[in-house]
């Protein structure tokens, strides 16, 4: 399907209803359902302070049931689930843009923009006022305007547009790694020169002593020689560089920033707020820079690219969404379970595996990601097509209908859950009861979607959302049931 | 204004309007030189050592002047044009019933100007590129290009807050810090037991005050030096870290309200035909007096009362401000930008220099290239691959330098538009954004 201009003429007014039902695509909303609730997999270990770095992971490690579950949702979930909801943001951006409607092209692009910007917005609201850090509405905003004059490419273009990002992220990880492999380099240099200075002196000390010299003298040889014996500035913070980057990675048994990070979360709204303002405005602006666009706008390209080739509109066999809905999970698993022996290796003593690695664990995690979110998306097409499991489909398709809604009420609640201000259960929950609250969470949330889309064509922050692009309030109960 | 708007109500031609607003751009680019000319070609402990004393050398004068008349001014000015420039090409630009809209052009428009921002800062290695944010903010400012005037100004003062809202929060942790300070003192003084916190407060304000009175780190000034005296690869991987911390942190946290807050000035001053020409000799005399005459006095008080005192005397700085004096940062710029704009355009009704104000409009159609010669010129003078002249010149002679490219760039941008239509790079922009190979002959 190629790009098509919405029809132009004179500029309409805003209509009185812009009930675009019959425009949506049933698998589009599923998947986006499905990818609203997986969310919460991976976000409830920063809700509920349960992963606050890669420590956590080896005290897990080879533990049992615990330990497989945990390894399971690092294989099957971590980054997928955002991962399918920008690939779904990227072909619901092409229906906005592609749909018939009453507008005039302008007009559609218009709208489009400003979609985004509030968009933008509502991330802004998730990350400073609900407290949420791990926001992602903020981003796909602006990848959403970064990457509207994309929209006319042809679907081959988009593909390799979305390649060419998965390699460039593929390369900062292995770019990432070089300077870890160059600090350690410049570290051991310095090191073995601090060795040698150590030992200079008290060899020093040592003849001094034997000679049977006046003390004065000896303290005077030893400040000479103390002050050939330092460490320049440069190689001070050469040293000091790597000591920085075991300091992450490397267990610390006292625990003491895990107790500082829990004392933090668990105290009332402005402590929190600002504990936790700068990591928001880090992840708005240095992560989105380094990782986030192209992690993102590789997804997002992918799903443009998939909506030019018609593939939520089934237009391959269903023999072809069963091969890439297999091939795709079992490459991102098998590309997901190295990444976890590597990790393995890594976090005991990351020195030792920078000795024994020519790459970090994360170096084909995009292309893991990439390949087993499309795996998901083939594989949930072909169970939608052979028309099994029709219950779930139509209340995750309920859920995609009020995503946005249902962001909203995940991390409300979650806050109020975890942190001081609400509930203060962060950091308190284990990780089976963890997971048995999101399950709690996505039951609720299916059954209010379910009943709330009976009633009321929009959800709540959707409706609040088209009454800011279009500056009309738009009627939402529905007049018939 | 509205009410002198009326009195002189003769449509302005087209040509003519554009021209005013090329020559104001002409003019803020070339002044954006006299700010950035110090990153180009000179150590930063420059401006410590000047602001130091002895307060007679010619050095501290050019720093007055700049610091006090130009700081922020020539950005501004060119902000605001790129505030009136997007409302003039979404204007002049025609939706056409089939093809792109003009909203696409503009969007990848400015997706290209980020690219050019990155080449900017990357690749010819000047750390203080605009292009990039400007992209940015650019982004932001297209649904606002049909807004009534109340509108903007409203939203240049929100952007304006944002920032000033940013500057309080950084300079309240100094503050803070010696207000404990202080208590700490007067509790010992009262010969009453410190608390490990009072002690911690004491040691911290001691040790910054001891750095503070060291002036700049001599190891990374030296180092500086050497780098920006070598050779292209070396200076690039020094910038790297350099140039991504400018546009992630940078960005997020200053420059895109820092563009912003004078785009919505600008789209709203062009609104109300002040750029255009439009307004009646007598309002642009009475904004040039109140522009200069509340701009210049705050911009030298808040020179000797900012960056002069904070040198001198720290600590007198740091009990006196409970607010930053950088509050005012973008009302004085704000004021002395449109002063700048009002003595231009009278200068230009005034006929006394037509040749000089043509030269300015060829400088202003071609600003694009001319933004990116000055990083061309500058880097290659200054920086080791290309003469090395780096932080060999004092002060004030970077500013016979500055003058020479002035010269050059009127001249030449004069000779180039008699024979083509456009900058080379303003053609490469166009062309990418068209993506067609666009005819450049006259």
């Amino acid at each position: 399907m190629s790009y098509q201009p919405a029809g132009t003429g004179t500029p309409t007014a805003v209509p009185v209803s812009l009930n675009d039902s019959e425009n949506r695509l049933f698998s589009l909303d599923v998947l986006r359902g499905l990818a609203i609730l997986g969310i919460l997999v991976i976000s409830i270990w920063e809700f509920g302070g349960f992963s606050l770095n890669e420590q956590t992971r080896l005290r897990l490690l080879h533990k049992g049931l615990d330990y497989s579950l945990f390894g399971h949702i690092i294989i099957f979930f971590e980054g997928k689930m955002k991962a399918l909801f920008a690939l779904v943001f990227g072909t619901g951006m092409m229906l906005y843009l592609t749909r018939p409607n009453q507008f005039t092209l302008p007009q559609t692009h218009e709208y489009y923009i400003r979609r985004q910007l509030w968009l933008m917005a509502f991330g802004i609201i998730a990350a400073f006022a609900i407290l949420w850090p791990g926001d992602i509405l903020f981003h796909l905003g602006v990848m959403g305007i970064l990457l509207f004059p994309f929209a006319r490419m042809s679907r081959k273009g988009l593909l390799i547009a979305a390649l060419i990002c998965t390699v460039i992220y593929c390369g900062k990880m292995f770019w990432n790694y070089a300077d870890d492999k160059k600090a350690l380099r410049k570290y051991s240099v310095s090191k073995k020169l601090e060795e040698k200075f150590k030992k200079d002196s008290t060899e020093r000390h040592r003849k001094d002593s034997m000679a049977g010299m006046p003390v004065d003298s000896i303290k005077v040889r030893d400040s000479i020689g103390k002050k050939n014996d330092t460490l320049t500035r440069q190689q001070k913070e050469d040293k000091e560089k790597w000591e920085g980057i075991t300091k992450r990675v490397k267990y610390d048994s006292t625990k003491a920033s895990e107790k500082a990070e829990k004392e933090a979360m668990r105290s009332g709204y402005g402590k929190v707020w600002n504990h936790l303002l700068r990591r928001s405005q880090e992840k708005e602006s240095v992560w989105f820079y380094k990782t986030g666009f192209w992690e993102f706008g590789s997804l997002i390209f992918l799903g443009m690219a998939l909506f030019g080739f018609g593939y939520f509109n089934s237009s391959f066999s269903k023999n072809k969404y069963l091969l890439f809905g297999i091939t795709g999970i079992v490459i991102g698993f098998l590309l997901g379970w190295w990444r976890l022996e590597l990790v393995h290796d890594k976090i005991p003593d990351y020195e030792k595996y920078i000795k024994g690695h020519a790459i970090p664990p994360n170096q084909f995690f995009p292309i893991e990601n990439i390949v087993m979110t499309f795996g998901y998306v083939s594989l949930v097409l072909w169970l939608i097509r052979i028309n099994i499991l029709k219950w779930l489909w139509k209340g995750l398709n309920a859920v995609g209908r009020m995503a946005f809604t249902n962001y909203f009420i995940q991390i409300i609640f979650c806050t109020c859950f975890f942190y001081g201000y609400g509930f203060g259960y962060f950091g308190r929950l284990s990780q089976r009861e963890m997971y048995f609250l999101v399950i709690e969470i996505w039951l609720v949330q299916t059954v209010f979607s379910v009943l709330w889309l009976r009633f009321y064509h929009y959800g709540p922050v959707e409706w609040l959302w088209r009454w800011l692009i279009y500056a009309k309030r738009f009627p939402n109960k529905k007049k018939t049931v | 204004m509205e009410t002198i708007a009326l009195n002189n109500p003769a449509p302005v031609a087209q040509a003519d309007r554009v021209k005013t607003i090329d020559m104001i751009r002409g003019f803020a680019l070339l002044g954006i030189l006299l700010m950035n000319i110090p990153g180009f070609g000179i150590n930063w402990d420059a401006w410590y050592n000047i602001l130091k004393g002895p307060h007679n050398t010619k050095d501290y004068y050019t720093m007055t002047i700049i610091g006090s008349f130009f700081d922020g001014t020539m950005r501004g000015l060119f902000s605001m044009l790129f505030g009136a420039g997007m409302i003039l090409f979404t204007q002049n630009k025609k939706e056409l019933p089939d093809g792109p809209s003009v909203a696409e052009f503009y969007y990848r428009r400015l997706l290209w100007l980020v690219v050019f921002g990155m080449f900017n800062a990357y690749i010819l290695l000047w750390f203080g590129d605009i292009l990039y944010y400007y992209g940015f903010c650019g982004m932001v400012l297209f649904v606002f290009r049909k807004s009534n005037v109340k509108w903007l100004f409203a939203l240049a003062f929100v952007c304006m807050l944002v920032t000033m809202f940013k500057n309080q929060q950084r300079w309240n942790e100094p503050r803070g810090q010696r207000i404990a300070y202080r208590e700490a003192i007067q509790a010992r003084k009262d010969s009453a037991k410190l608390t490990p916190e009072q002690q911690g407060a004491i040691s911290s304000w001691e040790k910054m005050q001891s750095r503070n009175a060291q002036g700049p780190d001599t190891f990374f000034m030296n180092r500086n030096e050497r780098t920006m005296r070598s050779n292209y690869a070396t200076i690039f991987t020094y910038w790297v870290p350099k140039n991504t911390d400018s546009e992630t942190n940078g960005l997020y946290h200053g420059w895109f309200w820092d563009g912003l807050t004078m785009m919505f000035l600008g789209m709203a001053l062009y609104g109300l035909g002040f750029f255009s020409n439009r307004l009646s000799t007598s309002t642009y005399v009475m904004w040039l007096l109140i522009g200069y005459g509340v701009g210049i006095p705050i911009g030298y008080l808040a020179f000797q009362q900012g960056p002069v005192l904070q040198i001198a005397d720290f600590n007198a700085y740091a009990d006196r401000f409970r607010m930053t004096p950088d509050l005012i940062y973008d009302v004085r710029r704000g004021l002395i930008s449109v002063g700048h704009a009002c003595l231009l355009i009278l200068i230009y009704r005034s006929k006394i220099v037509p040749w000089l104000m043509r030269a300015l409009a060829n400088v202003g159609q071609m600003a694009f290239t001319n933004y990116l010669m000055q990083s061309i010129i500058c880097t290659w003078f200054f920086y080791g691959y290309g003469f090395g002249f780096y932080n060999k010149w004092q002060f004030h002679q970077l500013y016979y330098f500055v003058f020479g490219v002035w010269i050059f760039q009127l001249i030449v941008s004069s000779i180039w538009l008699k024979y083509f239509r456009f900058g080379p790079f303003e053609w490469l922009w166009r062309s990418l954004t068209y993506w067609k190979r666009q005819p450049m002959k006259r």
